[in-house]
């Protein structure tokens, strides 16, 4: 069989297994959530100072909360089969369109996040790595220590006292400038600016664990018996470590880096708190303390997929570092 | 007037902490003369022919406030007088010089904190405090409120109250348009107020009771309808209160499902563009604005930031101009209002009035004894509240109601069970004397105590409180819970002993503090009501008669009685005045053109850049 075909008959099938996966969080994080005290009406009432018992029978009449809950399960099953994730109440707006919106910033904060964290990791669990036990390694070792024993929002702040306020390089929060407004390069240009402090802070974090992973990881590589016979056969350090040892060593940190991105999304809420970035986190935080239940499922129901497509993605790239491993 | 009471106290914090002393006195010199001097310089000759329109109409509604305020003013601490006195020259000097010196510059992009982010821009719905600060930049109200609290037009040019308080009669301003080009008319304020505030408005339904009808004889006239003389209304028509929505854009369908939620179209010097979910709400400048030559700023930004350190640092670095209402926390509010670009102030929010309490189930054991609320009212020490959690903003409360209302001669002097600073013995004395003994461990009674889930200073207050009443013998476990649980607790299944709260008392009883105390308002499932369930008569019939009086003297006395009776049976102890803070870049001027401060229109606020 064609490898090209075995591989989409892989995904085709990765695809179909995940579906009763995603059914099932659905349903459990429906439950969970309505073990909540309290609904979105309340919210909603409480916010406005004062409302009458009619106005919030009606507002829960409106909302389909007076329905028994599995009823309320049943429309939400068959809304989401039919990709409709609902209305957000609180918002106004449809739940997809909301989700979507912020969607792009969490990607972006994301993407860069694992690009910096992961790649930076990599090289210094390297360094750390083939300079066992020199200053270089000590150097890196306490780093990561203390950066993923630091709290990320003491980081965040720390970021902008010295990165903002004193020194004026960054702003201190947003996405984009809003007084300015660009648009076109100028807008790209200024949204970079916007994600440099972000990043930085939630890869420290991320940077440590890859590092720390890369360097146990060449090491375990590294007293393999594949290495003695490389060496045996007069192959140079620097081909041995290169070639050799280093995509056998990143499996590890691949695995870890597919398993995080569910993680990212919701440990980037401290982040994008700090940061006032528009994503995903944010949204949910606040959708759970306003009850808005739609716009919390769908969100649950977008990080369930995405973590489903990372390991996939994972799957994949496992097959390339190691030609061994196949998809089947 | 009340605006007046606040800014003019002898023991305003930031005069005490060090704020430039000639700036606390030309706040205070300037205002016997404000109305005539900023109606006349800020706003050019049209503003001051409404204004003399208007005089008529209010004058015999302001006499007697303008009396009560001067009094006050002339009472006010002597010893601050006599410095008063010496920097007269100077501050003299100051007034003059500051009108002549800043003309007006247009233009700018004007960026304010906006927290937490608004649920929707439906001020017609929503009470909500972020919609207040967004919605009434873009929707107008008939009328708006100058510093004193005293009406001033907006577009209704003027009013007119009939011998019987019955009928009120509103001019509306010629040539105003909505901002999709549409004129605005009577029509629309019969459709606003009967069809949407009436009965979608969480307060409207109160504020506009007894309105009955509202006719329409011609399109620039609204005649308002009433079954009883309701005084308390006029002091309800804001932009943030009651604002005037666009009939062509709601009839016929439910305002609550309505597409303007998001996506408002009103009247006001601001028109709505892009609402940037977790990031921004912009507004620009309304071109065809019918206040001529405003507004001066072209674009207004509110900013969402839902970190208060980083709300802080965008304050500090510039890149916000306002943060009003906690936006910036007091501590470090503490920090900020010593730098030179920065300004504090604790204006603009004598429309709102807030006040902080405690709730009780007064129908349950131990709080359903009034002697055992009164001893707590006693143990309680207000002065120390303000000053170690709140950093010195705030007032000791000393009534049922707030010392603002001493304006309108509603507020009631030396009530008992109100001491500034706490005095355990009395308290011990009330329990011993009602017979609620300490068993083996010194305890009388034991409750747990909820806090009202809006942040850490509430949390801190809860833990002093602990310590205060467990003094007395009073064991107290403190509950914080997230603020739909909260408000299930308290308002729908009254799962609660007592409960640390605060309530807008907002610029008339009827208004604020009627809500809390009445039979009617026992409205379980409702919120920020009466659910210390408290019900008295004798209270019921005296709340009902001060609604309806028309005469400010026999008002003030109904309202005596009721802060008689409220002081003694206290199914609510009241904590303390609290004191909101608006921390501002000094780049931005004119701001506080208006009682309602940060809810107000920003029409003539300009950046001198």
């Amino acid at each position: 069989m064609n490898h090209s075909v075995k591989r989409l008959r892989y995904v085709l099938k990765r695809l179909l297994q995940a579906l009763p996966i995603v059914l099932a969080i659905v349903v459990v994080n429906f439950f969970l959530l309505h073990m909540a005290e309290g609904d979105a009406v309340d919210v909603l009432a409480g916010e406005a100072g004062s409302a009458t018992p009619e106005y919030m029978a009606e507002l829960r009449q409106k909302f389909g909360l007076d329905k028994p809950l599995p009823v309320q399960l049943a429309i939400y099953l068959k809304n989401v089969l039919s990709f409709d994730l609902g209305y957000s109440f609180r918002h106004e707006m449809p739940v997809s369109q909301l989700v979507l919106d912020r969607f792009v910033p969490t990607l972006l904060l994301m993407v860069s996040t694992i690009l910096l964290a992961v790649g930076l990791g990599i090289v210094l669990g390297l360094i750390a790595a083939v300079g066992l036990n020199t200053w270089r390694d000590n150097l890196i070792s306490v780093f990561a220590l203390v950066t993923y024993a630091t709290p990320l929002f003491w980081v965040g702040l720390m970021m902008i006292v010295v990165f903002s306020l004193n020194l004026g390089w960054f702003p201190t929060s947003g996405m984009e400038n809003i007084a300015a407004f660009h648009t076109g390069w100028d807008r790209v240009w200024d949204i970079a600016h916007h994600l440099v402090l972000p990043t930085i802070t939630l890869s420290l974090f991320y940077l440590a664990l890859y590092t720390r992973l890369m360097r146990a990881s060449m090491l375990e590589q590294a007293g393999m018996d594949y290495v003695t016979t490389a060496r045996a056969k007069g192959v140079t350090e620097r081909r041995i470590v290169f070639v050799h040892v280093l995509r056998n060593a990143l499996l590890p940190v691949v695995t870890m880096a597919g398993v995080q991105v569910g993680a990212l999304i919701g440990g980037s809420v401290i982040v994008e708190s700090v940061f006032a970035w528009p994503g995903l986190g944010m949204l949910a935080f606040e959708a759970l303390f306003a009850r808005d239940l739609n716009l919390l499922l769908g969100i649950f129901l977008l990080s369930a997929l995405l973590v489903v497509a990372v390991n996939l993605v994972v799957d994949i790239v496992y097959s390339l570092l190691d030609p061994r491993i196949e998809v089947s | 007037m009340q605006a007046k009471e606040e800014g003019g106290q002898p023991a305003r914090p930031e005069a005490r902490r060090g704020e430039p002393a000639s700036d606390a006195l030309l706040k205070t010199l300037t205002i016997p003369g404000k109305l005539t001097t900023s109606a006349a310089t800020r706003d050019g000759t049209k503003r001051r022919e409404v204004e003399a329109r208007l005089d008529i109409t209010r004058a015999r509604e302001t006499r007697s406030n303008r009396d009560a305020g001067f009094g006050r003013l002339s009472l006010g601490d002597i010893m601050t007088m006599k410095k008063l006195i010496g920097g007269l020259v100077f501050a003299a000097v100051l007034v003059t010089g500051s009108f002549a010196a800043q003309a007006q510059k247009a233009g700018g992009t004007f960026v304010f904190l906006v927290q937490p982010e608004p649920p929707s821009l439906a001020s017609y719905l929503s009470t909500s405090g972020p919609i207040g600060l967004v919605a009434p930049k873009i929707y107008e109200g008939l009328l708006d409120y100058d510093t004193d609290l005293n009406p001033v037009p907006a577009l209704a040019e003027s009013f007119e109250v009939s011998e019987d308080g019955k009928t009120v009669t509103f001019k509306l301003q010629k040539g105003v348009t909505w901002h999709d080009g549409k004129p605005f008319t009577s029509a629309d304020v019969q459709f606003t107020v009967m069809e949407v505030l009436s009965k979608v408005h969480p307060r409207g339904p109160n504020s506009f009771r007894e309105v009955t009808a509202i006719e329409t004889p011609d399109e620039h006239t609204a005649v308002f309808k009433l079954a009883n003389p309701a005084p308390y209304m006029l002091r309800a028509l804001s932009a943030y209160e009651s604002p005037m929505v666009p009939k062509h854009l709601l009839e016929g369908q439910d305002p609550r499902n309505a597409d303007l939620a998001n996506n408002p179209v009103g009247t006001g010097p601001f028109k709505f563009v892009e609402w940037k979910k977790g990031q921004y709400v912009r507004l620009d400048k309304n071109e065809n604005y019918w206040k001529e030559g405003l507004p001066y700023l072209d674009r207004v930004v509110g900013r969402f930031i839902p970190d208060a350190s980083t709300r802080t640092a965008a304050m500090e670095n510039g890149e916000v101009h306002y943060g009003a209402y906690g936006a910036i926390p007091n501590v470090d509010v503490v920090r900020l209002r010593e730098m030179d670009h920065i300004g504090v102030t604790t204006d603009g929010y004598a429309m709102i009035n807030p006040v902080s309490l405690i709730e009780f189930d007064t129908t349950r054991p131990p709080f359903d004894k009034p002697e055992v609320r009164q001893a707590i009212s006693m143990a309680l020490d207000r002065q120390f509240l303000i000053d170690n959690i709140w950093f010195g903003y705030g007032k000791p409360a000393t009534s049922a109601l707030s010392t603002n209302f001493a304006a309108t001669g509603l507020y009631a002097e030396g009530m008992p069970n109100y001491p500034a600073k706490a005095d355990v013995a009395a308290a011990k004395k009330i329990l011993d004397d009602a017979g609620v003994a300490p068993d083996a461990d010194g305890v009388r009674a034991s409750a747990v105590l909820d806090l009202i889930p809006y942040g850490e200073d509430w949390r801190r207050a809860g833990e002093y409180m602990k310590q205060a009443l467990g003094d007395i013998g009073i064991k107290v476990e403190l509950r914080y819970e997230d603020v739909p649980t909260w408000l299930k607790r308290i308002y729908a299944d009254y799962d609660f002993r007592m409960n640390v709260n605060y309530f807008y008392q907002l610029p008339d009883p009827v208004l604020g503090v009627h809500r809390h105390y009445g039979t009617d308002q026992i409205r379980q499932g409702t919120h920020f009501v009466n659910s210390s369930r408290y019900s008295n008569p004798k209270l019921d019939s005296l709340l009902a008669a001060g609604a309806t009086e028309a005469d400010a003297t026999k008002r003030g006395a109904i309202y005596k009685d009721i802060q008689s009776i409220l002081a003694e049976d206290l199914p609510v102890v009241n904590l303390f005045e609290m004191q909101f803070l608006t921390v501002y870049n000094k780049k931005l001027k004119d701001h506080e053109t208006s009682a309602l401060g940060a809810y107000g229109s920003f029409e003539r606020a300009w950046l001198d850049e």
